[in-house]
């Protein structure tokens, strides 16, 4: 019988409308955690598919010495695609010149991701290679045209074989970023490599495997290889590992995804709070009369959970099919925008979703619910009974758990979610107290105000607990919402710095040091903006204060190279420079820069000295050309490497290097459509390398892009859950005031004074809501900006005035809109209300 | 003997004190009766209904309903009481606002789990006139018609004791006397003991007996007072 009078209960609420904020809080945390993860999920992994062409693979295994073929076979086996690059130094020898070149040796299917671009001119955009050079032929790098004076069709020669070039290629996926230790590269057949003869024991190679396929395969793949590998032979990749730009935006973007998502979640969850607590509230004279009628508790009990089932299954029913609806409109709409396809979702979005509907539906309303079975039936007489008072720390403490649940079930990573709980723990207690404060003060200044001013004021007053719970709603909504928002801008306008228009888009090196004047010279007569030219003087690091440090960083070749004693060095030859300013873009972060003092010293990148444990006032002995020299470290500097601007782990004063024989590198931005002039522009420098960026910045646009698209979307989903949750709140308390109202009116408050009262109540709280929220807004942001994005704090004064201003009036014009509603009606039909 | 009060007291704790409401009462009713509480306001006759009712329990003294000690009774007990033989009407109506009137009406036999509630539930709304307006809800029916319904709820079940605490103490005196004349025409039809508070002495009146509370002491009154 019972389940019929809580279906009959359910009908009639929802048909009334009584149901509807707490329906809308759950169908709105459904649709938004679906949605954003259905969302996030397929434009990351759409991402992740795009960036992937930047390794030209989805992962790959790379290692020192040849591969297990086994590996290979078991990874295709499993739908996985595999290819073969194998990388290493060389010459090419051709018209009497020599010339240092990367040979990359490449099996069928390369690149699985991305593409290889070829032409029959050098420094062209050329159009996909469908295909790779056949045997006997090679396909090479516009530079080496240059330095090599060669034509297609020439020969060149690399070990023990000749190569014909058929092909210029104009754009390789896989080129990476470390343009000063790149070399003109020469793409050959995989099946010759042995016939060059340039692969003996010892030989400086890196074996690669590239791997394509799809994420469960690989996730598994991973699973059955990774145990298999030497950590000091092998490595395995995926884009995301990597220290790019790209890579830097991804995860930056991942994570600010993740953590819009979060609040978006904790808002709906803040929503569904303050919605169960009025639904139960609301309930509480229904239970009573049914107890009068005879119902046990057991009946109350199983009317009410079911009654909360049922709208809660509802709730995330329509929560998921407007999640699903919202997500694929937007995706579509992306995929239009960004010209391209966003693989499915699994399964886990939808489940994520549903559970925290329902975890967060039941968990809230338990408390009240409990509450509202112990209602006694004396309250038909006494109103204001509510019956055995539970301990109030039971509510805060099933509420936190269940925040904190929802957090770590959304972003699985324990310690992002413990450090945000507490934090925001942390300033919901400073929040509720400062709010008490604020309210005794505003009571204060507004005593010699007018008469509407002095009821709000004493109301204010009177509700002084409750309110400074509301208040931790309306500042949790507005801290969340600004929070998102001067995170989305701040992240946009760091992309924006980091890649503006006119972003460097070539590099040129090796430029002989007499030439660099001509060049200067160029670039002003040809109006292109370039950096400063930087001489290059390749050198290494062998000792650190008297420790030897080794020349390369795997066991293996420690053990090839004859056990050396030492510590774990830069492994490879570094390319230095000299200059008397700090270079543009960074920063000194620990001891001095030199500025006019000509004792030989040393200026360390931050990263590599956190790596080598150097601080300042070490010593470094560095090696270049056979000479070796000690100097003291004077200064750490932090360098943006995120910009496409050269950038040094070692930097000298110009007395310490400029007599080592250097050559120079710049980069420059030259208009896309001035193109076909760069080959003319560089003639009368045959010998420099030029570096074509220009494909790998389109594509960090258009990953930017994307995520600004995906961020849009989140902002979207989070303002829609702080609306809910401000108008929840401000109705709760709304009918908290009715009965006020109702008396206030009989008595023959004019309605004017009463909203007016009503509506300097909510402005005020809104107001110091908005303030507090801005305060703690800016404390969070701080410690996000610096700990989670790595990015520079900035204070964001103008929301010291938009923060609390926005409170009052959002919040104002909530709370005059649902107390007019109340007092439009007549004193007659309000007593009958509230009977 | 339907109910019996023996030596009831009710004393309350408030911040000055412990507070006497009722003084020790003792008073029986025998089944299908008519008794009429009457007294001033304050004096203690909602109180003593609660009591006798078992919405609440005595600080100390006992009462029987069915020779059933309700103090032994826990809470559970005490609504299973209520469900199968006690009917309610109180002043403020208290109908369950999202439900019509008919399911209003239909809702104490479905707590006691009785089949054919809705067909008891027409017939009883068709009783006090109100047959055309069971969908309605209590914010859609005047007062008198709001009450109507309450006392339709009070009779589902055929209740051995009605319980009413100044039922028509929220209405006019016409809707009032209309109310009023249902409510003993039930009273009659069904033949059950109705206990109820009231200023009304008009209504006092049409019941067998008249017990006067005052300063939370009860005595029977002689006809001719009122
Ligand atoms: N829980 C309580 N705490 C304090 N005083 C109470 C409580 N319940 C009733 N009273 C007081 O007891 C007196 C009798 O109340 P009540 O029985 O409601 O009177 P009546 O129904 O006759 O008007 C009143 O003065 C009332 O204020
Ligand atoms: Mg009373």
């Amino acid at each position: 019988m019972w389940h019929k009078i809580s279906f009959r209960l359910l009908k009639q609420e929802l048909k009334r409308g009584e149901l509807t904020i707490m329906a809308l809080a759950i169908i709105l945390s459904v649709t938004a955690v679906l949605s954003l993860s259905l969302f996030s999920e397929r434009l990351q992994s759409g991402l992740l598919e795009r960036s992937s062409e930047f390794l030209a693979a989805d992962r790959v295994l790379s290692s020192r010495r040849d591969i297990n073929q086994d590996w290979l076979e078991e990874a295709q086996s499993r739908d996985i695609k595999t290819a073969w690059r194998v990388v290493f130094n060389s010459m090419a020898f051709a018209n009497d010149k020599l010339q240092l070149i990367d040979v990359k040796a490449v099996s069928d299917g390369y690149p699985l991701r991305g593409e290889l671009r070829i032409a029959d001119t050098p420094f062209v955009e050329g159009e996909v290679a469908k295909g790779l050079p056949a045997a006997g032929e090679a396909w090479v790098a516009s530079s080496l045209f240059q330095a090599l004076q060669i034509d297609l069709g020439d020969s060149i020669e690399v070990g023990n074989s000749a190569f014909k070039v058929t092909k210029v290629v104009t754009y390789e996926p896989d080129v990476g970023f470390s343009v000063f230790t790149d070399s003109p590269n020469v793409i050959i057949p995989y099946s010759q490599l042995e016939q060059t003869g340039l692969i003996q024991p010892g030989s400086r190679v890196r074996y690669n495997v590239l791997m394509a396929g799809s994420q469960d395969a690989l996730a598994d793949y991973e699973q059955w290889l990774l145990p298999q590998l030497n950590d000091d032979t092998h490595s395995w990749r995926s884009i995301e590992d990597g220290d790019s730009p790209l890579a830097r935006s991804l995860n930056r973007a991942e994570r600010f995804m993740m953590l819009a998502s979060l609040l978006g979640v904790v808002l709906a969850a803040t929503a569904v709070a303050v919605a169960a607590q009025r639904y139960c509230q609301r309930n509480y004279d229904v239970v009573a009369i049914f107890k009068t009628l005879g119902a046990s508790r057991q009946q109350i009990r199983r009317i009410f959970i079911l009654h909360l089932l049922l709208l809660t299954a509802l709730s995330v029913g329509i929560g998921m099919i407007l999640g699903w609806l919202i997500q694929s409109f937007v995706i579509d709409w992306v995929a239009q925008q960004l010209d391209a396809e966003l693989p499915a979702a699994t399964v886990k979005p939808y489940l994520l979703a549903a559970a925290t509907g329902i975890i967060s539906a039941v968990m809230f309303t338990l408390y009240p619910l409990f509450r509202l079975v112990a209602i006694p039936p004396l309250r038909v007489l006494h109103r204001q009974l509510v019956g055995a008072q539970a301990v109030r720390w039971l509510q805060w403490i099933l509420s936190g758990g269940t925040i904190y649940g929802l957090l770590v079930l959304y972003s699985q990573q324990w310690w992002l979610s413990t450090a945000l709980f507490a934090g925001g723990a942390f300033a919901a207690v400073l929040l509720l107290g400062i709010g008490r404060l604020l309210i005794n003060a505003s009571r204060k200044a507004g005593m010699q105000a007018g008469s509407a001013w002095r009821l709000a004021m004493a109301g204010l007053q009177r509700r002084a607990a409750a309110n400074s719970v509301q208040m931790l709603a309306f500042s949790t909504a507005i801290m969340l919402l600004l929070l998102v928002i001067v995170l989305r801008n701040d992240l946009l306008a760091d992309w924006q710095r980091q890649l503006p228009d006119d972003a460097p888009n070539y590099f040129a090196l090796n430029i002989a040091e007499e030439k660099v004047p001509d060049l200067q010279a160029m670039f002003e007569r040809e109006n292109i903006e370039a950096t400063d030219q930087y001489p290059i003087v390749p050198g290494r690091v062998t000792y650190h204060n008297g420790e030897r440090l080794l020349a390369e960083v795997t066991k293996e070749d420690r053990d090839d190279e004859e056990r050396e004693e030492g510590r774990e060095g830069f492994g490879r030859e570094l390319s230095m420079t000299w200059r008397d300013t700090v270079p543009p873009n960074n920063e000194i972060v620990e001891g001095s820069w030199w500025g006019d003092n000509a004792e030989p010293q040393v200026s360390v990148e931050l990263n590599a000295a956190e790596r080598l444990d150097i601080q300042v006032g070490d010593e470094l002995t560095f090696n270049i050309g056979g000479e070796e020299f000690t100097v003291p470290v004077t200064s750490l500097r932090e360098a943006d490497w995120s910009t496409l601007q050269p950038n040094f782990y070692m930097v000298f004063n110009t007395n310490t290097l400029q007599d080592f024989p250097a050559t120079y590198i710049t980069s420059f931005h030259l208009d896309e459509d001035r193109k076909d002039e760069l080959y003319e522009l560089f003639r009368p420098f045959p010998e420099a390398s030029l570096i074509d960026l220009d494909a790998i910045i389109d594509q960090i646009r258009e990953v930017i892009s994307q995520v600004s698209l995906a961020i849009l979307f989140v902002l979207v989903l989070v303002i829609v859950a702080g609306a809910l949750v401000l108008i929840a709140q401000v109705q709760a308390s709304m009918e908290e005031r009715q009965k006020e109202l109702v008396i206030l009116r009989t008595l023959g408050a004019p309605g004017k004074l009463l909203s007016r009262s009503i509506t300097y109540e909510f402005l005020v709280l809104g107001g110091i809501s908005g303030l507090i929220a801005t305060i703690a807004m800016d404390i969070s942001l701080l410690i996000l900006q610096t700990q989670a994005f790595n990015m520079d704090a900035t204070w964001h004064w103008r929301l010291w005035l938009v923060g609390p201003l926005t409170g009052a009036i959002v919040v104002g014009v909530l709370g005059r809109l649902s107390c007019s509603r109340l007092i439009r009606r007549n004193t007659a039909q309000l007593i009958r209300k509230l009977a | 003997m339907l109910i019996q009060a023996q030596q009831l007291e009710k004393i309350v704790e408030t911040s000055e004190g412990p507070l006497q409401i009722l003084q020790p009462i003792n008073v029986a009713i025998n089944a299908g009766e008519t008794v009429a509480i009457v007294g001033a306001s304050g004096s203690g006759k909602s109180t003593l209904l609660s009591l006798l009712a078992g919405l609440d329990l005595a600080t100390s003294g006992e009462v029987l309903i069915d020779n059933e000690k309700l103090s032994e009774l826990d809470e559970e007990q005490r609504a299973k009481v209520r469900a199968d033989k006690v009917g309610f009407i109180f002043q403020q109506f208290l109908l369950v606002p999202s439900l019509s009137a008919l399911e209003n009406v239909m809702l104490p036999a479905e707590l006691a789990g009785h089949k054919g509630a809705e067909k008891e539930a027409r017939e009883l709304l068709a009783k006090v006139g109100l047959e055309d307006r069971w969908h309605h809800y209590p914010n859609q029916l005047s007062g008198g018609e709001q009450q109507r319904v309450a006392i339709a709820r009070a009779f589902v079940g055929q209740p051995k004791i009605l319980f009413a605490d100044e039922p028509t103490g929220n209405l006019d005196t016409h809707t009032g006397d209309k109310v009023e004349q249902l409510l003993f025409d039930l009273n009659k039809d069904y033949g059950t003991t109705l206990i109820m508070v009231t200023h009304d002495n008009q209504l006092a009146e049409k019941c067998q007996r008249v017990l006067r509370m005052e300063a939370g002491e009860l005595a029977e009154a002689t006809r001719d007072v009122a």
